[in-house]
Protein backbone atom coordinates (compact mmCIF):
# COMPACT_ATOMS: atom_id res chain seq x y z
CA UNK A 1 0.00 0.00 0.00
CA UNK A 2 2.74 2.40 0.87
CA UNK A 3 4.98 1.46 -2.01
CA UNK A 4 4.67 4.26 -4.48
CA UNK A 5 5.55 1.60 -7.03
CA UNK A 6 8.72 3.28 -8.08
CA UNK A 7 10.73 0.25 -7.12
CA UNK A 8 10.37 -1.61 -10.35
CA UNK A 9 13.56 -3.19 -11.49
CA UNK A 10 14.53 -0.83 -14.32
CA UNK A 11 11.48 -1.07 -16.52
CA UNK A 12 12.18 0.44 -19.87
CA UNK A 13 8.52 0.70 -20.76
CA UNK A 14 8.80 1.97 -24.26
CA UNK A 15 6.08 0.90 -26.55
CA UNK A 16 7.10 0.35 -30.09
CA UNK A 17 5.40 -0.68 -33.23
CA UNK A 18 7.28 -3.22 -35.32
CA UNK A 19 6.60 -4.89 -38.57
CA UNK A 20 6.54 -8.68 -38.58
CA UNK A 21 7.62 -11.01 -41.29
CA UNK A 22 6.11 -10.34 -44.73
CA UNK A 23 3.88 -13.45 -44.38
CA UNK A 24 1.33 -11.55 -42.28
CA UNK A 25 -0.45 -8.54 -43.64
CA UNK A 26 -1.28 -6.80 -40.32
CA UNK A 27 1.50 -5.28 -38.17
CA UNK A 28 1.93 -6.68 -34.63
CA UNK A 29 2.39 -4.50 -31.57
CA UNK A 30 5.48 -5.47 -29.52
CA UNK A 31 5.93 -4.09 -25.99
CA UNK A 32 9.60 -3.41 -25.40
CA UNK A 33 9.81 -3.82 -21.61
CA UNK A 34 12.92 -4.90 -19.80
CA UNK A 35 13.21 -8.61 -19.14
CA UNK A 36 14.30 -8.11 -15.53
CA UNK A 37 12.32 -9.76 -12.77
CA UNK A 38 9.68 -7.51 -11.20
CA UNK A 39 9.33 -7.90 -7.44
CA UNK A 40 5.88 -7.77 -5.89
CA UNK A 41 5.23 -5.57 -2.85
CA UNK A 42 4.95 -8.68 -0.67
CA UNK A 43 8.29 -10.00 -1.90
CA UNK A 44 9.90 -6.62 -1.24
CA UNK A 45 8.48 -6.49 2.28
CA UNK A 46 9.47 -10.03 3.21
CA UNK A 47 12.98 -9.50 1.80
CA UNK A 48 13.50 -6.57 4.11
CA UNK A 49 11.91 -8.27 7.11
CA UNK A 50 14.36 -11.13 6.54
CA UNK A 51 17.26 -8.68 6.22
CA UNK A 52 16.68 -7.15 9.63
CA UNK A 53 15.85 -10.52 11.22
CA UNK A 54 19.38 -11.86 10.75
CA UNK A 55 20.36 -12.87 14.31
CA UNK A 56 23.98 -11.73 13.99
CA UNK A 57 23.24 -8.52 12.06
CA UNK A 58 25.94 -6.03 13.01
CA UNK A 59 25.72 -2.28 13.55
CA UNK A 60 27.12 -1.50 10.12
CA UNK A 61 24.54 -3.73 8.43
CA UNK A 62 21.74 -2.13 10.45
CA UNK A 63 22.84 1.39 9.42
CA UNK A 64 23.36 0.27 5.80
CA UNK A 65 19.97 -1.41 5.65
CA UNK A 66 18.15 1.58 7.08
CA UNK A 67 19.96 4.00 4.82
CA UNK A 68 19.13 1.93 1.72
CA UNK A 69 15.51 1.41 2.78
CA UNK A 70 14.96 5.11 3.46
CA UNK A 71 16.47 5.89 0.07
CA UNK A 72 13.58 4.20 -1.71
CA UNK A 73 10.53 6.15 -2.85
CA UNK A 74 8.21 4.58 -0.29
CA UNK A 75 7.37 4.48 3.41
CA UNK A 76 8.35 1.06 4.80
CA UNK A 77 5.57 -1.23 6.00
CA UNK A 78 5.16 -1.56 9.78
CA UNK A 79 6.31 -5.17 9.59
CA UNK A 80 9.67 -4.10 8.14
CA UNK A 81 10.02 -1.39 10.78
CA UNK A 82 9.15 -3.92 13.47
CA UNK A 83 11.98 -6.16 12.28
CA UNK A 84 14.37 -3.19 12.21
CA UNK A 85 13.37 -2.09 15.72
CA UNK A 86 14.02 -5.59 17.02
CA UNK A 87 17.45 -5.48 15.37
CA UNK A 88 18.09 -2.20 17.23
CA UNK A 89 17.13 -3.95 20.47
CA UNK A 90 19.56 -6.80 19.80
CA UNK A 91 22.30 -4.24 19.14
CA UNK A 92 21.40 -2.08 22.19
CA UNK A 93 20.88 0.90 19.87
CA UNK A 94 18.02 3.00 21.24
CA UNK A 95 19.16 6.05 19.28
CA UNK A 96 18.70 4.29 15.95
CA UNK A 97 15.31 2.95 17.04
CA UNK A 98 13.97 6.44 17.70
CA UNK A 99 15.68 7.74 14.56
CA UNK A 100 13.78 5.14 12.53
CA UNK A 101 10.50 6.62 13.76
CA UNK A 102 11.70 10.11 12.80
CA UNK A 103 12.61 8.80 9.36
CA UNK A 104 9.12 7.36 8.86
CA UNK A 105 7.60 10.74 9.61
CA UNK A 106 10.01 12.40 7.20
CA UNK A 107 9.37 9.88 4.43
CA UNK A 108 5.62 10.40 4.70
CA UNK A 109 6.12 13.90 3.39
CA UNK A 110 2.80 15.70 2.92
CA UNK A 111 0.77 12.55 3.76
CA UNK A 112 0.27 13.37 7.41
CA UNK A 113 -1.96 10.38 8.09
CA UNK A 114 0.78 7.78 7.53
CA UNK A 115 2.92 8.44 10.60
CA UNK A 116 0.13 8.15 13.22
CA UNK A 117 -1.02 4.95 11.50
CA UNK A 118 2.48 3.43 11.63
CA UNK A 119 2.90 4.41 15.29
CA UNK A 120 -0.49 2.85 16.01
CA UNK A 121 0.56 -0.40 14.32
CA UNK A 122 3.92 -0.43 16.11
CA UNK A 123 2.67 0.52 19.59
CA UNK A 124 2.74 -3.07 20.97
CA UNK A 125 6.33 -3.46 19.74
CA UNK A 126 7.37 -0.05 21.06
CA UNK A 127 5.96 -0.91 24.46
CA UNK A 128 7.51 -4.37 24.47
CA UNK A 129 10.96 -3.03 23.58
CA UNK A 130 10.69 0.11 25.69
CA UNK A 131 11.10 2.56 22.81
CA UNK A 132 9.73 6.08 23.29
CA UNK A 133 8.46 8.06 20.34
CA UNK A 134 10.04 11.41 19.49
CA UNK A 135 6.79 13.06 20.56
CA UNK A 136 6.92 11.42 23.99
CA UNK A 137 10.49 12.65 24.41
CA UNK A 138 9.61 16.13 23.20
CA UNK A 139 12.25 16.04 20.49
CA UNK A 140 9.82 16.28 17.60
CA UNK A 141 9.84 20.07 17.89
CA UNK A 142 13.10 21.73 16.84
CA UNK B 1 90.19 -2.71 -19.04
CA UNK B 2 87.46 -4.82 -17.39
CA UNK B 3 84.15 -5.36 -19.22
CA UNK B 4 80.93 -6.93 -18.05
CA UNK B 5 79.50 -9.80 -20.11
CA UNK B 6 75.88 -8.65 -19.59
CA UNK B 7 73.71 -5.61 -20.23
CA UNK B 8 72.69 -5.00 -16.64
CA UNK B 9 73.78 -2.15 -14.39
CA UNK B 10 75.93 -3.05 -11.39
CA UNK B 11 75.64 0.22 -9.51
CA UNK B 12 78.60 1.72 -7.71
CA UNK B 13 78.49 1.84 -3.90
CA UNK B 14 76.31 4.76 -2.82
CA UNK B 15 75.70 6.48 0.52
CA UNK B 16 72.18 7.57 -0.33
CA UNK B 17 70.29 4.45 0.82
CA UNK B 18 71.93 4.89 4.23
CA UNK B 19 71.21 8.63 4.42
CA UNK B 20 67.66 7.86 3.31
CA UNK B 21 67.21 5.32 6.07
CA UNK B 22 68.66 7.72 8.65
CA UNK B 23 66.36 10.44 7.30
CA UNK B 24 63.35 8.16 7.75
CA UNK B 25 64.42 7.43 11.32
CA UNK B 26 64.87 11.14 12.11
CA UNK B 27 61.53 11.99 10.50
CA UNK B 28 59.57 9.41 12.48
CA UNK B 29 61.26 9.90 15.81
CA UNK B 30 61.23 13.65 15.17
CA UNK B 31 57.47 13.46 14.72
CA UNK B 32 57.12 11.71 18.08
CA UNK B 33 59.42 14.27 19.74
CA UNK B 34 57.35 17.08 18.27
CA UNK B 35 54.12 15.58 19.58
CA UNK B 36 55.40 14.99 23.10
CA UNK B 37 58.06 17.65 23.70
CA UNK B 38 57.08 20.44 21.28
CA UNK B 39 60.48 20.56 19.56
CA UNK B 40 60.68 20.38 15.76
CA UNK B 41 64.49 20.19 15.51
CA UNK B 42 64.80 16.46 14.93
CA UNK B 43 61.99 16.35 12.43
CA UNK B 44 63.36 19.33 10.49
CA UNK B 45 66.73 17.61 10.37
CA UNK B 46 65.02 14.51 9.02
CA UNK B 47 63.21 16.56 6.41
CA UNK B 48 66.41 18.24 5.21
CA UNK B 49 68.21 14.91 5.06
CA UNK B 50 65.29 13.41 3.10
CA UNK B 51 65.39 16.20 0.54
CA UNK B 52 69.17 15.96 0.22
CA UNK B 53 68.94 12.19 -0.23
CA UNK B 54 66.29 12.47 -2.91
CA UNK B 55 68.18 15.19 -4.77
CA UNK B 56 71.49 13.38 -4.78
CA UNK B 57 70.17 9.89 -5.39
CA UNK B 58 68.09 10.88 -8.38
CA UNK B 59 70.89 13.15 -9.65
CA UNK B 60 73.14 10.10 -9.60
CA UNK B 61 70.57 8.04 -11.53
CA UNK B 62 70.43 10.76 -14.18
CA UNK B 63 74.24 10.75 -14.35
CA UNK B 64 74.33 6.95 -14.67
CA UNK B 65 71.60 6.82 -17.32
CA UNK B 66 71.86 9.96 -19.41
CA UNK B 67 75.57 10.67 -19.20
CA UNK B 68 77.19 7.26 -18.63
CA UNK B 69 74.83 5.13 -20.76
CA UNK B 70 74.08 2.50 -18.15
CA UNK B 71 70.35 2.41 -18.93
CA UNK B 72 70.37 -0.27 -21.60
CA UNK B 73 67.04 -1.80 -22.76
CA UNK B 74 66.93 -4.48 -20.05
CA UNK B 75 67.83 -1.89 -17.41
CA UNK B 76 65.07 0.38 -18.68
CA UNK B 77 62.67 -2.57 -18.58
CA UNK B 78 63.53 -3.02 -14.90
CA UNK B 79 62.90 0.66 -14.26
CA UNK B 80 59.53 0.36 -15.98
CA UNK B 81 58.55 -2.60 -13.80
CA UNK B 82 59.69 -0.63 -10.78
CA UNK B 83 57.56 2.40 -11.60
CA UNK B 84 54.53 0.26 -12.35
CA UNK B 85 54.89 -1.62 -9.07
CA UNK B 86 55.30 1.64 -7.18
CA UNK B 87 52.19 3.17 -8.74
CA UNK B 88 50.30 -0.05 -7.96
CA UNK B 89 51.30 0.26 -4.31
CA UNK B 90 49.99 3.82 -4.35
CA UNK B 91 46.70 2.59 -5.78
CA UNK B 92 46.36 0.30 -2.77
CA UNK B 93 47.24 3.21 -0.50
CA UNK B 94 44.30 5.21 -1.86
CA UNK B 95 42.07 2.14 -1.87
CA UNK B 96 42.28 2.18 1.92
CA UNK B 97 40.96 5.71 2.14
CA UNK B 98 38.16 4.96 -0.28
CA UNK B 99 37.29 1.95 1.87
CA UNK B 100 37.11 4.23 4.91
CA UNK B 101 34.89 6.66 3.00
CA UNK B 102 32.45 4.03 1.78
CA UNK B 103 32.37 2.26 5.13
CA UNK B 104 31.30 5.50 6.77
CA UNK B 105 28.98 6.84 4.07
CA UNK B 106 27.06 3.70 3.05
CA UNK B 107 26.08 3.01 6.68
CA UNK B 108 25.93 6.39 8.44
CA UNK B 109 25.78 5.96 12.22
CA UNK B 110 23.18 7.52 14.54
CA UNK B 111 25.81 10.02 15.72
CA UNK B 112 25.66 11.51 12.21
CA UNK B 113 21.87 11.42 12.15
CA UNK B 114 21.78 8.19 10.17
CA UNK B 115 22.24 10.14 6.96
CA UNK B 116 24.98 11.14 4.53
CA UNK B 117 26.02 13.91 4.31
CA UNK B 118 25.82 13.96 8.11
CA UNK B 119 23.51 16.38 9.87
CA UNK B 120 25.04 19.84 10.04
CA UNK B 121 27.52 19.38 7.22
CA UNK B 122 27.23 21.79 4.27
CA UNK B 123 28.95 20.02 1.42
CA UNK B 124 30.76 21.73 -1.43
CA UNK B 125 28.78 22.11 -4.64
CA UNK B 126 30.28 19.48 -6.96
CA UNK B 127 29.48 21.60 -10.01
CA UNK B 128 31.49 24.60 -8.92
CA UNK B 129 35.26 24.57 -8.20
CA UNK B 130 35.47 20.76 -7.97
CA UNK B 131 34.17 20.50 -11.55
CA UNK B 132 36.70 23.11 -12.68
CA UNK B 133 39.41 21.07 -10.95
CA UNK B 134 38.25 18.00 -12.88
CA UNK B 135 38.49 19.91 -16.15
CA UNK B 136 41.94 21.21 -15.22
CA UNK B 137 43.32 17.75 -14.50
CA UNK B 138 41.73 16.19 -17.57
CA UNK B 139 43.22 18.99 -19.68
CA UNK B 140 46.61 18.37 -18.09
CA UNK B 141 46.30 14.73 -19.14
CA UNK B 142 45.88 15.92 -22.70
CA UNK B 143 48.84 18.31 -22.53
CA UNK B 144 51.14 15.66 -21.03
CA UNK B 145 50.19 13.30 -23.88
CA UNK B 146 50.89 16.13 -26.31
CA UNK B 147 54.30 16.54 -24.65
CA UNK B 148 55.00 12.84 -25.05
CA UNK B 149 54.17 12.83 -28.73
CA UNK B 150 56.26 15.97 -29.23
CA UNK B 151 59.18 14.23 -27.56
CA UNK B 152 58.79 11.13 -29.71
CA UNK B 153 58.60 13.24 -32.86
CA UNK B 154 61.64 15.31 -31.97
CA UNK B 155 59.62 18.51 -31.62
CA UNK B 156 61.74 20.18 -28.97
CA UNK B 157 59.91 23.50 -28.66
CA UNK B 158 56.46 21.90 -28.55
CA UNK B 159 57.63 19.39 -25.97
CA UNK B 160 58.83 22.22 -23.75
CA UNK B 161 55.63 24.22 -24.24
CA UNK B 162 53.21 21.36 -23.59
CA UNK B 163 55.19 20.11 -20.59
CA UNK B 164 55.26 23.63 -19.15
CA UNK B 165 51.50 23.93 -19.74
CA UNK B 166 50.95 20.62 -17.95
CA UNK B 167 52.86 21.88 -14.93
CA UNK B 168 50.95 25.18 -14.96
CA UNK B 169 47.66 23.27 -14.96
CA UNK B 170 48.94 21.19 -12.05
CA UNK B 171 49.80 24.35 -10.14
CA UNK B 172 46.41 25.84 -11.00
CA UNK B 173 44.72 22.74 -9.53
CA UNK B 174 46.81 23.05 -6.38
CA UNK B 175 45.98 26.75 -6.02
CA UNK B 176 42.25 26.15 -6.55
CA UNK B 177 42.24 23.28 -4.08
CA UNK B 178 44.13 25.34 -1.50
CA UNK B 179 41.51 28.06 -1.83
CA UNK B 180 38.73 25.48 -1.46
CA UNK B 181 40.38 24.14 1.71
CA UNK B 182 40.57 27.65 3.13
CA UNK B 183 36.97 28.52 2.25
CA UNK B 184 35.36 25.18 3.12
CA UNK B 185 32.51 25.37 5.66
CA UNK B 186 33.80 22.24 7.43
CA UNK B 187 37.18 21.13 8.80
CA UNK B 188 39.05 17.86 9.28
CA UNK B 189 37.73 17.84 12.86
CA UNK B 190 34.10 17.72 11.71
CA UNK B 191 33.37 14.09 12.39
CA UNK B 192 33.98 11.26 10.01
CA UNK B 193 32.90 13.45 7.07
CA UNK B 194 35.73 15.87 7.71
CA UNK B 195 38.19 13.07 8.34
CA UNK B 196 37.45 11.12 5.17
CA UNK B 197 37.19 14.26 3.04
CA UNK B 198 40.43 15.92 4.07
CA UNK B 199 42.57 12.79 4.43
CA UNK B 200 41.57 11.44 1.00
CA UNK B 201 41.70 14.77 -0.86
CA UNK B 202 44.70 15.88 1.18
CA UNK B 203 46.82 12.89 0.22
CA UNK B 204 45.66 13.36 -3.35
CA UNK B 205 46.78 17.01 -3.25
CA UNK B 206 50.16 15.91 -1.93
CA UNK B 207 50.45 13.54 -4.88
CA UNK B 208 49.57 16.37 -7.28
CA UNK B 209 52.43 18.39 -5.79
CA UNK B 210 54.79 15.41 -6.07
CA UNK B 211 53.67 14.78 -9.66
CA UNK B 212 54.06 18.43 -10.61
CA UNK B 213 57.57 18.41 -9.15
CA UNK B 214 58.44 15.26 -11.09
CA UNK B 215 57.17 16.90 -14.30
CA UNK B 216 59.12 20.08 -13.50
CA UNK B 217 62.32 18.07 -13.20
CA UNK B 218 61.51 16.53 -16.59
CA UNK B 219 61.01 20.02 -18.03
CA UNK B 220 64.43 21.11 -16.79
CA UNK B 221 65.98 17.93 -18.20
CA UNK B 222 64.24 18.40 -21.56
CA UNK B 223 65.56 21.97 -21.74
CA UNK B 224 69.04 20.61 -21.05
CA UNK B 225 68.78 18.04 -23.87
CA UNK B 226 68.69 14.94 -21.64
CA UNK B 227 65.87 13.24 -23.58
CA UNK B 228 66.03 11.68 -27.04
CA UNK B 229 63.08 10.81 -29.22
CA UNK B 230 63.67 7.12 -28.48
CA UNK B 231 64.81 7.22 -24.85
CA UNK B 232 63.02 9.36 -22.27
CA UNK B 233 61.89 6.98 -19.58
CA UNK B 234 62.08 9.63 -16.83
CA UNK B 235 59.43 11.56 -18.67
CA UNK B 236 57.31 8.46 -19.26
CA UNK B 237 57.45 7.60 -15.56
CA UNK B 238 56.36 11.16 -14.70
CA UNK B 239 53.53 10.95 -17.23
CA UNK B 240 52.32 7.60 -15.83
CA UNK B 241 52.36 9.06 -12.34
CA UNK B 242 50.47 12.11 -13.55
CA UNK B 243 47.75 9.98 -15.19
CA UNK B 244 47.46 7.98 -11.96
CA UNK B 245 46.95 11.25 -10.01
CA UNK B 246 44.28 12.26 -12.52
CA UNK B 247 42.44 8.94 -12.22
CA UNK B 248 42.50 9.11 -8.41
CA UNK B 249 40.94 12.57 -8.66
CA UNK B 250 38.17 11.26 -10.93
CA UNK B 251 37.32 8.60 -8.32
CA UNK B 252 37.47 11.20 -5.54
CA UNK B 253 35.24 13.55 -7.49
CA UNK B 254 32.60 10.95 -8.31
CA UNK B 255 32.63 9.31 -4.85
CA UNK B 256 33.17 12.09 -2.33
CA UNK B 257 32.21 15.29 -4.10
CA UNK B 258 29.32 14.09 -6.23
CA UNK B 259 27.76 10.91 -4.76
CA UNK B 260 28.71 11.98 -1.25
CA UNK B 261 26.85 15.26 -1.47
Amino acid sequence: MFSAAVLRASAAGIRCLTRTRPVYTAPLVVRCFSHAEVETDEEFDSRWVTYFSKPDLDTWELCKGMNTLIGYDLVPEPKILDSALRACRRLNDLASAIRILEAVKDKSGPHKEIYPYVIQELTPTLQELGISTPEELGIDKV
Amino acid sequence: MAHQAHAYHMVDPSPWPLTGAIAALLLTSGLAIWFHFHSTTLMTLGLILTLLTMYQWWRDIIREGTFQGHHTPPVQKGLRYGMILFITSEVFFFLGFFWAFYHSSLAPTPELGGCWPPTGITTLDPFEVPLLNTAVLLASGVTVTWAHHSLMEGERKQAIQSLALTILLGLYFTALQAMEYYEAPFTIADGVYGSTFFVATGFHGLHVIIGSTFLAVCLLRQIQYHFTSEHHFGFEAAAWYWHFVDVVWLFLYVSIYWWGS
